[in-house]
């Protein structure tokens, strides 16, 4: 009897301060909190990242690709003397799905897109996963030569079309390091050549890491699940498409955010760059790049 | 003498439950003015106890759940201002300095000192504010300022000039017996 009674004393002197903080902090971990900024943008740098945009915000894109290092000095001023473009504009319907569409100058090509944020990453959930399709329509004259050296004739406007879908798997391991899968699938209605598959498939990895509060260092490779050795059979010369590999910077100001990247790719589009990228690192076909996003709030002011 | 004493147990245990008074959706807000611009926000999900018997005080709230208007800016108090990734929650815990029995229905001015951590840093601080009882809720309404240099929390220049040194905090809290 008198140790229940010990017992009791001791139990009820116990609710010193600490403890009310300690009974608070178990009624917090109940609750969900979800990761914050797992990536600054939406786009990694060709790709895009498992981020949307909070309800009825606006981005607007703008991307360069300059031309390769390698194209010259007095030629071609190590590629800044060209360059080729993306426009975007990407709204947000809810804080979890967006619309995009945009415009390259790479085969006159236009893109439309859908994000919707599946899962978002809390201290229930290890990981945030995001669907991602879209189409791109190119607007070329038939019968031009494609970058490879193949000559495209469309019969109609359904072979112009290609679509695309992903599934982004994200998770913020830590405030500085994001790491990134992407498995893609990608359909061309019409193939370059007959030799080629109108269906790829791609495994993309991804990721970030904070060096400061506003910069990070980020990084993107596509491998790509091709049989080359069929097509060099049936074609007679080498596969002609690489994987695709960035490096870049984020910098974040306040609502803008600048990516400047170095990459083998110079599309901007899934169809572009997974599909279609045409030079290596080894070789010096690289080129460099920005893109730049700027959010523009179009939520209606509250009071 | 058995009866009995279970009895005090019982007695004891529930008088020990009863001394304490929760909430697990207290709001805290505040306001930063400069002339460039106003900047509000607010956390509707605070969780807050206090101790009848000792009159101690206890308030914790997750950085991430303050809402703003514009999402930007939230981000950006979370990811460059609050480093929310590494100092998740900011605390209060303190007593009431005033001898009052709050279990008594009755309005009461109270000041509470003791300790708040923001941002990591903590540092003491005394909070005035009223207490309504009905004997079995308490209602808590608390205004103070908080500079920002004291918590660390470091305003590149550039935007200085929008976000005020000096962040008026107001708090909301409705405790039902736990």
């Amino acid at each position: 009897m008198k140790k229940i009674l010990l017992l009791l004393f001791c139990s009820t002197s116990l609710f010193a301060q600490d403890d009310l903080l300690d009974m608070l902090e178990k009624e917090d971990a109940k609750k969900t909190t979800f990761t914050q900024a797992t990536f600054k943008g939406t786009r990694l740098i060709n790709g895009q990242t498992v981020e949307t945009l909070a309800k009825q915000h606006l981005n607007f894109w703008i991307s360069h690709r300059f031309g390769s290092i390698n194209s010259g000095f007095i030629d071609n001023f190590l590629g800044l003397d060209e360059a080729k473009i993306r426009l975007g504009l990407e709204y947000s319907l809810t804080d979890k799905w967006l619309l995009g569409a945009g415009r390259s100058t790479i085969e006159k090509t236009y893109d439309f897109y859908s994000k919707y944020k599946v899962l978002a990453q809390s201290n229930k959930m290890p990981i945030t996963a995001t669907l991602y399709g879209g189409m791109t329509t190119n607007t070329m004259p038939t019968g031009y030569t494609t970058s490879s050296g193949n000559v495209m004739s469309y019969q109609n406007n359904l072979q112009r079309q290609s679509y695309f879908g992903q599934l982004l798997i994200a998770r913020k391991f830590s405030d500085k390091l994001s790491l990134q899968l992407m498995p893609t699938v990608l359909h061309n209605n019409k193939s370059e050549s007959i030799y080629l598959d109108n269906n790829l498939l791609s495994m993309g990895f991804g990721g970030r890491y904070k060096l400061t509060n506003r910069l990070s260092v980020s990084a993107e490779y596509y491998k790509n699940i091709v049989d080359k050795e069929d097509y060099e059979e049936g074609a007679g010369v080498a596969y002609p498409y690489q994987d695709s590999f960035s490096v870049g910077f984020d910098i974040e100001t306040g609502g803008h955010v600048f990516q400047l990247h170095l990459t083998n790719s110079r599309g901007m589009t899934e169809k572009h760059f997974i599909g279609q990228t045409l030079g290596t690192w080894g070789a010096g076909d690289i080129f460099y790049g920005f893109n730049m996003a700027r959010t523009f709030s179009l939520e209606p002011k509250k009071k | 003498m058995k009866q009995l004493f279970l009895l005090a147990l019982l007695f004891i245990g529930f008088q020990s439950k009863a001394q304490l008074f929760m909430t697990t959706n207290g709001e805290v807000s505040f306001f930063s003015k400069t002339p460039m611009e106003d900047i509000d926000a607010v956390n509707k999900s605070v969780s807050s106890i206090i101790n009848t018997a000792t009159n101690e005080v206890a308030v914790q709230m997750r950085i991430t759940n303050f809402v703003f208007p514009n999402k930007l800016m939230q981000e950006h108090f979370n990811e460059n201002y609050l480093e929310s990734e590494k100092f998740p929650s900011a605390t209060f815990k303190g007593k009431i300095k005033e001898s009052v029995n709050l279990t008594v229905a009755g309005t009461y001015p109270i000041t509470a000192s003791g300790s708040a951590t923001i941002h990591g840093v903590t540092r003491p601080i005394e909070l005035k504010g009223t207490i309504v009882s009905t004997g079995s809720t308490l209602a808590l309404t608390c205004q103070f300022e908080v500079k920002l240099v004291d918590y660390k929390v470091d305003i590149p220049k550039i935007v200085f000039a929008k976000i005020a040194e000096v962040i008026k905090i107001s708090s909301k809290m409705n405790y039902t017996k736990k």
